[in-house]
C-alpha cells in the first residue's frame, strides 16, 4: 500500500479545509489535503456568496457583526478577484417592523459597520429595480464572494507551495496508536486505489460530514443539520447586495454573483442521515419567488436558471435546540484530545464562508501548538495567487490581441491575474468552450492541469462552465473531449463523466421546469437524446 | 442597468441560428455573430458595461437575426442599444456626416450641380476616405436640385380638395435625391381619388441609430410624432411611406428601441404598398396598362422584418404583362450608412456579391425594390436600373413623366 | 388578404403540409417565427425507431400497425398506416425535385453514427449519410478513417473514435483519426471565439479551399477505404461539394451530424422552402400569430405582429408551431397553454410530474408528450369541447407522442402534415372553396 508521510492530514476540501491547507504551508507545515469529492462541493459552494459585512447579524448576535466585518475588510485585500465589492442596501418595506431598522443603526454603529440611512430616491438610484414601496432604506459594506474561486485560490496557494491533494478521495478510516492519531487510510475513488497518509495530525474540516469522521474514532460530535435553499436567476437582477430589513428570515437576501443574481435562503431542519440527498421543496420556491418579488417586484419575469440547497454545518454542544437558526453560526473548533482524550485530532466547524480565514488561523494556530511551533500567521496580509496586484488586473492588451473584451474580463474575474497564463493569442486556445460563461479552451485545459479537475463537474466549479442559460447542453460535448485529450480517459468513463454532468446540472433545473428554463430543456434533451444519441449504447444493432 | 422591462435578450435558448443567418458574420471573422454579441454578452455587460466588445460595430443592422430568431428575442436591438449606451464611445466626423441626412441633403440640393459632379471626382474621393474614413469607392447618391419638399408646397390647395386624404411621410431620399418618386405617389393616390397632405417632418432616424446616435434620434423621433399627430388629428387617417426603412423606424424603432410614446399614430402607419394593396382590395383595382417587362424584386432586409415583403408583391402581380421574378431573399450588403464606411466596404459588397450574381444570371429589364440604400448598392455593383415598386405602378396606371428606362439615376 | 389556407409554423410539418396544398393549386401563405427546431435535428427522418419498452425497431412498417393498436391517440393512429407510407414518400419526392436525395433501406431503418460514436435508428438519410453504395463500401472497408477540423469544436473524433469499440458494427475495424488543419486557409483570425459547421460548410463551398482540404484530408485518411467527416459538406450547393470531394479524394466519404447549427438540417428547411416557394406558396418569415379570428365556429383567418389590425383570411388554417421551444406552447409555474387559439390541450396539471428525476431515464418525460388534443381528422377543440372543423394541427404541437424516445419526430411531422393537407385539399374541393 502506498503510504504518504506529512504533519497534517485535513479532511474536507471546503472552504475550511482549504483555508487551513494555505496557512499551513504558508506557515511551512508540510499537508496533505484529502476530499471526498471535489473542492467546494459541499457547504461552501451552496450559499449566497455573500461577503457580509456584518449587519446581517449586528441586531441579533454583536459577536458575528463583528468577526464578519473584520474579515470583510481582509478579505477585500487578499482576495480581490473572488470578491466583487457591490456594497449592499438594507430596505424596509411598510410591513416591517420600523424598531428593526432603528436597532439596525445603533447595532452596526457599536460593531463598527458603516451604516447610513439614504432615502428612498437615493436607494432606487443605487438600484432602479428595487421595489418603489420601500420606506425606508441602508448602505451597508456588504460585497459578494465566489466560493469556488476561494477555494480553488487557496489550494493553488496551498499546492505551489508544496501541498499535496487528494480529490475524489474518501477516509476509510483514521489511524491511531498509542500515542493518538497516526493518520488516516484513503481511497480514491474514481480508481479504487486504498492508500494511507501518515501524521501527526488530522484536522476534521469537513463541516456537517464532521460528525461521521468523529464516529469513525468512536467521538461524538453532534451536528444539526438545516437546510437552506436558492433559487438562481438568469442574469444579474441587481447590481449591489438587497437585504430585508427585518429580522433575519426565509429569503432576505438577494445576491447579485458574477452573472446572476441569486435569492435565498430558506430554513429548513432535515435529519442527519438525509444531508446528503437535500432536495428544494416545491414549497421552498414558492416562498423564494415571493421574497425576491417583495425586494424587486420585476424579478417576476426573469428566467429562473436552477434551484439548489446546501446544509449548513451548525455543532450545538448543548441540548434542546429546534431551530437551525437560533444556533449561533460561530466557530467551533474542538481539540480531541482535552474534551475526547484522543491525541492529534481535531475539528471546526460552525462559521461562515467569509470568516472562513479567521477560522483557518484558529485552526492552524492550534495545529502549531499541537506540533510546537509557534510560527505566526499571515494570511491576514497575504493575497492569494491571482489577486496580487490592487484593483482588477490591467490586461496587458498585447498579450490579448484579437480577443474579446468579454472573454478577457470574464477570464480575469475568475483567474484573476492568472489570465495572462490562461489567454493567448493563439485561435485554438481562443476557442469557446462554454459559450454562455465564455470559457475559452486555454481556460479548460489550464483549469485541467493546475486546478485539480478530475471531471466536468469539478470543470464547472473552476470555470463556470456550463453555469450558464443553457446549462451544459452545448458545452458539455465539447469539453468531454478534452478529458480524453489531456486525461485519456476511456469511451465508457467519458460516457459516464457526460451524463453525470447532465444529470447534475438537471438536479437544479427540476425544480424550477417552465418557462424559459422548459424551453431549453427540451432544447437540450434534443441535443442530447435525439442528435447525438448520449445513453443509446446497448442499442447497437448486430446488423445493419 | 438593466431595464427589466425590456428583457427579450432572457429567452435565449443558444440554438445559434442567429450566427448561421447573419449576412456579416457570413462574410468576415471580424464579427462573432449576434449571439455573441446579443443574447451572450448582454449577460456580462450588466454584470460590467467594461466587458463591451469592439466587434459589435461590425454589425448593420439589417435584422435579419431576429426574422430567424425562434425565441422571440430582440437581437439587433441589443447590439444597437449596447453600442449606443457605450460610455467610451466617440462621435466621428464621419458618423456625424452620415446620420445628418436631414442638413447634408439641405445643403447639396442647393448645390446638386457641384456636389454631383465633385462627388465623382476620384481624387475627391480619396481624401474623403483619408479624412474622414468614407469609402473611396463607393458612388456616391446624387442629389436633386429642388426638395420634394418645396414642390410639395405648391400642392396644398389641390389635395385639399380631395374627400379622403393620407398623410406621406417622404422621408429624406424622396426629398433631397428622387423628388421624382414622390410626385408618383401623389399621382397615384390623386388618382385613386385621395388627397396627399405632408409635414415638417425631419429625418426619420434611422441613420441616427445606425450611427449610434440615439439621443438625437429620440429627438427626430418627438418631432416627427408630433406633427403627425397634428397632420392626422382624430381621424383614423393613414400615414403611407415609400422608404420601407423609414416605415420601420416609425413603427418599430420609435416605440421598442427609442421607448417613445408612439399612441397616437399607432396602427396608422403603413407602408404605400400595403395601403394601396389593402384600397384596391376594398374599392377595385383601377385599370391597369401591361408592363411587357422582366423585372427581378428585391425584398429589403428591414421590410421583411416588418412582414410588408407580401404586400408589395401582391401590389406587382397585378400589373399586367409584368413578368415578376423573386430574387432569393438576401441583404444587398449596404445598409443604409453601414456600406459607406470605409472599414465596412469590403464587407459590405461581399455580403451583396450573391445578389448581384443572382441579378446578373437573370438579366432582367429592371429590379425593383422598396428601399433606397439597397437601390444604391444594386446600381453600383449591377448593370441595371432599380426602380421603387410605386414607379411601375404609375407607369401602369399611366401616370406622366414616370421612368425612362436606360438611365441609371446613381454616379459612376 | 386571402388564402385557401394558411399554415402556421414553417417546420417540417407545416411545409409538408404547405407544399402539399400548394402543388394542388391552393393558394398558401406559410407564416414563420423564427426558423424551425431542423437546425438542431439530425437531418435524417426517423419514423420508428423504439418501440415501448425500448426496443429497438428494424422494419417500421411490420411494426406500426400494432404500435398503432398499442396507442390509440398517438399521431400515427389519426393518420393510419397508409397516409403515413404515402406521406414519407412524397415527402422524399418533393425533396428530389430540389435535388436533394432521401435514402431509405427498403422498408427498414437504418442506423447513422452520431456525434457521440453511437448508432441511432432513422428511416430515410441524406446519401451523404446513408445510402445502399456507401453501406456496401463500409462493409467492404476493414480501414475506416474519421477525420475533423482543427479548432472546430461541434464534432468529436476523440469521443466518437473512443465510443466506436463498444459498437458491434465498428469491432475489429481499423480506425484512423486526423485533424485537418485550417489556418492557411482562414483568411483573418481576429475572432477566434467562433467557429462552427457553418463556417466549415463555407469554406468547402469555394473550389480552392475544398481542394486544398480535399489534399490534407487525403493524406490524413491514409490507405482508409471510407472516411467518416463531420456534416459540413456545403449547405446550398452540398451535392457539388459532396461529388467533388468524393473525386478529390478518391473514395467514398459519409457525413456524421454535428452539434447545432446542423447542416443536414438546414438542407432539409432549405429544400422545403424553395419547392414551396416554387410551387407558388408565400412564406411571411419572422411574424407570429396573435390570434384567430372565429365566425360561426370556423375559423376565418389571423391575425399576426407584423400585420396589425389586417386580418389574413384563410379557407382552412393548420397550426403546426412545434412544441415548448418552438413556441407552440407556452408553460409557467401554473400551468400550460397553447398560445394562438387558446386550444383545448392534453397535460398533467400537477407540475411534479411533468418531469422525471433523470435527465436520461429510460422511461419518457411527460413534458415531451404534452400538447393540443385532436379528433380523428387533426381537428383540435374550442374549450366548450367542439372541434374546429378547419382548423388543423399538425407536428409537434399534437398530444399523446415523444418525438425523440420512440425516434418518432420527422414521421410524424410528415405523416401529420400530409395528413391535414389531404383534408383541406378533399374539403375545399367538396366545398368548392377555393380562390376566386
Amino acid at each position: 500500500m502506498k503510504s504518504i508521510e506529512t504533519d497534517v492530514v485535513i479532511i474536507g476540501g471546503g472552504v475550511t479545509g482549504a483555508g487551513t491547507f494555505r496557512d499551513c504551508l504558508i506557515r511551512g507545515i508540510p499537508a496533505v489535503l484529502v476530499e471526498k469529492n471535489d473542492l467546494a462541493s459541499g457547504t461552501t459552494g451552496r450559499n449566497h456568496g455573500l461577503l457580509h459585512s456584518g449587519a446581517r447579524y449586528a441586531v441579533k448576535d454583536s459577536a458575528s457583526a463583528v468577526e464578519c466585518i473584520g474579515e470583510n475588510r481582509i478579505l477585500k485585500k487578499i482576495a480581490r478577484h473572488c470578491i466583487e465589492d457591490t456594497g449592499g442596501l438594507f430596505v424596509a418595506l411598510d410591513d416591517d417592523d420600523p424598531a428593526y431598522s432603528d436597532k439596525l443603526i445603533v447595532s452596526c454603529r457599536s460593531a463598527g459597520i458603516a451604516c447610513r440611512e439614504i432615502t428612498r430616491q437615493e436607494a432606487l438610484q443605487i438600484e432602479p429595480n428595487l421595489n418603489p414601496q420601500i420606506v425606508r432604506a441602508f448602505t451597508v459594506p456588504d460585497a459578494t464572494i465566489d466560493p469556488f474561486r476561494l477555494v480553488s485560490a487557496n489550494v493553488l496557494d496551498a499546492r505551489e507551495r508544496g501541498g499535496q491533494v487528494y480529490t475524489h478521495t474518501r477516509v476509510c478510516r483514521i489511524m491511531t496508536g498509542p500515542e493518538g492519531v497516526t493518520g488516516v487510510q484513503c481511497q480514491n475513488r474514481l480508481t479504487g486505489e486504498i492508500f494511507e497518509i501518515r501524521a501527526r495530525v488530522v484536522a476534521n474540516a469537513s463541516g456537517v460530514w464532521g460528525e461521521k469522521v468523529c464516529r469513525a474514532t468512536g467521538i461524538e460530535m453532534k451536528m444539526f443539520p438545516s437546510k437552506g435553499s436558492l433559487i438562481i436567476f438568469d442574469y444579474r437582477v441587481n447590481r449591489v447586495v438587497v437585504n430585508a430589513c427585518r429580522m433575519p428570515a426565509d429569503a432576505d437576501i438577494f445576491v447579485p454573483g458574477d452573472t446572476v443574481s441569486l435569492i435565498g435562503t430558506t430554513s429548513r431542519k432535515i435529519a442527519y442521515e438525509d444531508i446528503d440527498t437535500a432536495e428544494v421543496e416545491e414549497e421552498e420556491i414558492a416562498v423564494l419567488l415571493e421574497g425576491a418579488e417583495r425586494l424587486v417586484p420585476n424579478v417576476s419575469k426573469t428566467r429562473l436558471l436552477r434551484a439548489y440547497c446546501g446544509v449548513r454545518p451548525l455543532i450545538s454542544l448543548e441540548k434542546g435546540t429546534v431551530d437551525g437558526r437560533a444556533i449561533s453560526r460561530g466557530i467551533v473548533l474542538v481539540d480531541h484530545e482535552d474534551r475526547d482524550g484522543l491525541k492529534g485530532l481535531i475539528s471546526v466547524a460552525g462559521g461562515k464562508l467569509m470568516t472562513y480565514r479567521l477560522m483557518a488561523e484558529k485552526t492552524t494556530d492550534l495545529i502549531c501548538h499541537k506540533l510546537d511551533r509557534t510560527d505566526p500567521c499571515t494570511t491576514n496580509s497575504l493575497p492569494l495567487p491571482g489577486s496580487e496586484t490592487k484593483g482588477r488586473v490591467p490586461a496587458r492588451r498585447n498579450q490579448f490581441k484579437g480577443i474579446s473584451a468579454s472573454v478577457i474580463g470574464s477570464t480575469q474575474y475568475r483567474h484573476g491575474e492568472r489570465v495572462h497564463q490562461i489567454l493567448k493569442s493563439d485561435r485554438k486556445n481562443d476557442g469557446l468552450i462554454c459559450e454562455c460563461e465564455m470559457v475559452t479552451a486555454g481556460e479548460v485545459e489550464y483549469a485541467l492541469q493546475h486546478l485539480n479537475v478530475e471531471d466536468i463537474v469539478d470543470l464547472r466549479r473552476r470555470t463556470r462552465l456550463g453555469m450558464g442559460p443553457c446549462q451544459g447542453t452545448l458545452c458539455a460535448c465539447r469539453a468531454t473531449s478534452f478529458f480524453i485529450d489531456l486525461k485519456k480517459i476511456s469511451g465508457e468513463k467519458a460516457n459516464q463523466m457526460l451524463v453525470d454532468f447532465i444529470e447534475e446540472r438537471w438536479k437544479g433545473i427540476k425544480p424550477i421546469l417552465w418557462g424559459d428554463a422548459l424551453r431549453e430543456t427540451e432544447f437540450s434533451y434534443w441535443i442530447h437524446q435525439g442528435l447525438i444519441s448520449t445513453k443509446k449504447k446497448s442499442e447497437t444493432p448486430d446488423e445493419v | 442597468m438593466i431595464n427589466l422591462d425590456n428583457i427579450s435578450f432572457d429567452h435565449c435558448i443558444k440554438c445559434t441560428v442567429c450566427t448561421v443567418y447573419c449576412p456579416v458574420a457570413r462574410v468576415t471573422h471580424l464579427y462573432p455573430g449576434p449571439k455573441f454579441s446579443g443574447p451572450d454578452t448582454e449577460r456580462l455587460r450588466i454584470k460590467n458595461p467594461d466587458l463591451l466588445d469592439d466587434s459589435l460595430k461590425y454589425c448593420s443592422n439589417c435584422k435579419r437575426c431576429e426574422i430567424v430568431c425562434p425565441s422571440d428575442v430582440n437581437i439587433a436591438d441589443i447590439i444597437r442599444l449596447a453600442s449606443a449606451n457605450n460610455p467610451k464611445r466617440k462621435l466621428s466626423l464621419r458618423d456625424l456626416i452620415l446620420s445628418s441626412t436631414d442638413l447634408i441633403g439641405q445643403v447639396a440640393t442647393r448645390t446638386a450641380v457641384i456636389v454631383n459632379w465633385t462627388m465623382k471626382l476620384s481624387p475627391l474621393r480619396r481624401l474623403m476616405q483619408l479624412i474622414l474614413g468614407l469609402s473611396h469607392e463607393r458612388a456616391f447618391p446624387q442629389y436633386a436640385s429642388s426638395s420634394f419638399s418645396k414642390w410639395a408646397v405648391g400642392l396644398i390647395q389641390t389635395q385639399e380638395t380631395y374627400p379622403e386624404k393620407v398623410v406621406y411621410f417622404h422621408g429624406c431620399y424622396v426629398n433631397y435625391n428622387d423628388p421624382d418618386l414622390g410626385k408618383s405617389v401623389v399621382q397615384v393616390l390623386n388618382r385613386l381619388n385621395i388627397g396627399v397632405v405632408t409635414t415638417a417632418e425631419k429625418c426619420c432616424g434611422i441613420p441616427l441609430i445606425s450611427n449610434n446616435r440615439l439621443e438625437e434620434a429620440k429627438k427626430h423621433a418627438r418631432h416627427n410624432i408630433d406633427v403627425l399627430k397634428k397632420a392626422v388629428g382624430d381621424s383614423d387617417m393613414k400615414i403611407v411611406l415609400t422608404s420601407s426603412s423609414c416605415c420601420l423606424a416609425l413603427d418599430h424603432e420609435y416605440e421598442n428601441l427609442l421607448e417613445m410614446d408612439t399612441t397616437s399614430i399607432q396602427g396608422q402607419i403603413e407602408l404605400i404598398t400595403k395601403f394601396l394593396y389593402e384600397a384596391f382590395e376594398q374599392e377595385e383595382t383601377p385599370s391597369l396598362k401591361p408592363l411587357n417587362l422582366t423585372v427581378a424584386y428585391h425584398a429589403p432586409c428591414h421590410l421583411e422584418r416588418m412582414g410588408g415583403v407580401v404586400y408589395t408583391v401582391e401590389l406587382l402581380k397585378k400589373i399586367p404583362g409584368l413578368n415578376l421574378r423573386f430574387l432569393h431573399s438576401e441583404c444587398c450588403g449596404i445598409s443604409g450608412t453601414y456600406g459607406f464606411k470605409e472599414e465596412n466596404y469590403a464587407i459590405s459588397q461581399a455580403i451583396g456579391q450573391n445578389l448581384f450574381d443572382q441579378i446578373n444570371d437573370l438579366k432582367p429589364d429592371l429590379v425593383v425594390t422598396d428601399c433606397e440604400t439597397c437601390k444604391w448598392q444594386i446600381e453600383f455593383n449591377t448593370a441595371y436600373q432599380v426602380v421603387h415598386p410605386i414607379t411601375l405602378l404609375a407607369k401602369a396606371m399611366g401616370c406622366q413623366n414616370i421612368l425612362k428606362t436606360g438611365e441609371k439615376k446613381t454616379g459612376s | 388578404m386571402r388564402f385557401d389556407s394558411i399554415i402556421i409554423g414553417g417546420g417540417i410539418a407545416g411545409l409538408t403540409c404547405a407544399i402539399r396544398c400548394a402543388e394542388e393549386g391552393l393558394s398558401c401563405a406559410v407564416i414563420s417565427s423564427g426558423m424551425s427546431a431542423l437546425h438542431f435535428a439530425s437531418g435524417s427522418i426517423d419514423l420508428l425507431g423504439r418501440f415501448p419498452g425500448d426496443s429497438v425497431v428494424t422494419d417500421p412498417f411490420e411494426r406500426i400497425p400494432e404500435f398503432i393498436n398499442l396507442n390509440p391517440d398517438h399521431p400515427y393512429s389519426r393518420c393510419g398506416e397508409k397516409a403515413i407510407a404515402d406521406s414519407l414518400h412524397y415527402f422524399a419526392d418533393q425533396l428530389q425535385q430540389q435535388s436533394l436525395q432521401l435514402c431509405d433501406n427498403g422498408r427498414r431503418n437504418h442506423f447513422h453514427l452520431t456525434t457521440y460514436g453511437t448508432l441511432t435508428p432513422t428511416y430515410l438519410s441524406q446519401k451523404s449519410v446513408y445510402s445502399p453504395d456507401l453501406e456496401k463500401a463500409f462493409f467492404e472497408n476493414q480501414k475506416i478513417a474519421l477525420i475533423s477540423f482543427e479548432g472546430f469544436r461541434d464534432f468529436h473524433v476523440p469521443l466518437i473514435s473512443a465510443n466506436l469499440p463498444g459498437q458491434t458494427l465498428f469491432q475489429n475495424r481499423q480506425v484512423t483519426t486526423g485533424t485537418v488543419d485550417l489556418s492557411p486557409l482562414i483568411r483573418s483570425l481576429k475572432n477566434p471565439h467562433e467557429f462552427r459547421s457553418i463556417d466549415i460548410s463555407r469554406m468547402l463551398e469555394t473550389d480552392e479551399d475544398l481542394q486544398k482540404i480535399a489534399d490534407s484530408i487525403n493524406e490524413l485518411a491514409g490507405d482508409a477505404g471510407i472516411i467518416g467527416l463531420p456534416a459540413c459538406l456545403g449547405f446550398i450547393h452540398h451535392n457539388h461539394v459532396y461529388e467533388k470531394l468524393q473525386g478529390l479524394v478518391g473514395r467514398p466519404v459519409y457525413e456524421i451530424p454535428t452539434l447545432p447549427p446542423s447542416i443536414l438540417g438546414m438542407r432539409l428547411d432549405h429544400a422545403l422552402k424553395t419547392r414551396f416557394s416554387n410551387l407558388g406558396g408565400v412564406f411571411i418569415a419572422g411574424d407570429k400569430v396573435v390570434r384567430g379570428e372565429m365566425q360561426s365556429e370556423r375559423m376565418i383567418g389571423v391575425y399576426t405582429e407584423n400585420h396589425g389590425k389586417t386580418l389574413l383570411k384563410a379557407g382552412s388554417v393548420v397550426l403546426a408551431t412545434g412544441s415548448f421551444f418552438s413556441g407552440g406552447l407556452i408553460s409557467n409555474s401554473a400551468g400550460i397553454r397553447e398560445p394562438v387559439f387558446n386550444l383545448d390541450l392534453a397535460y398533467e396539471k400537477d407540475r411534479k410530474q411533468w418531469a422525471g428525476g433523470l435527465f436520461f431515464q429510460p422511461e419518457s418525460h411527460q413534458f415531451l408528450e404534452f400538447g393540443v388534443k385532436t379528433n380523428e381528422r387533426l381537428n383540435p377543440f374550442d374549450h366548450s369541447g367542439h372541434p374546429i372543423d378547419n382548423l388543423y394541427c399538425a407536428g409537434a404541437i399534437l398530444a399523446g407522442y415523444n418525438p425523440i424516445r420512440e425516434g418518432s419526430g420527422g414521421g410524424v411531422a410528415i405523416s401529420t402534415g400530409y395528413y391535414a393537407a389531404e383534408k383541406i385539399i378533399s374539403r375545399t374541393a367538396s366545398t368548392g372553396a377555393a380562390t376566386p
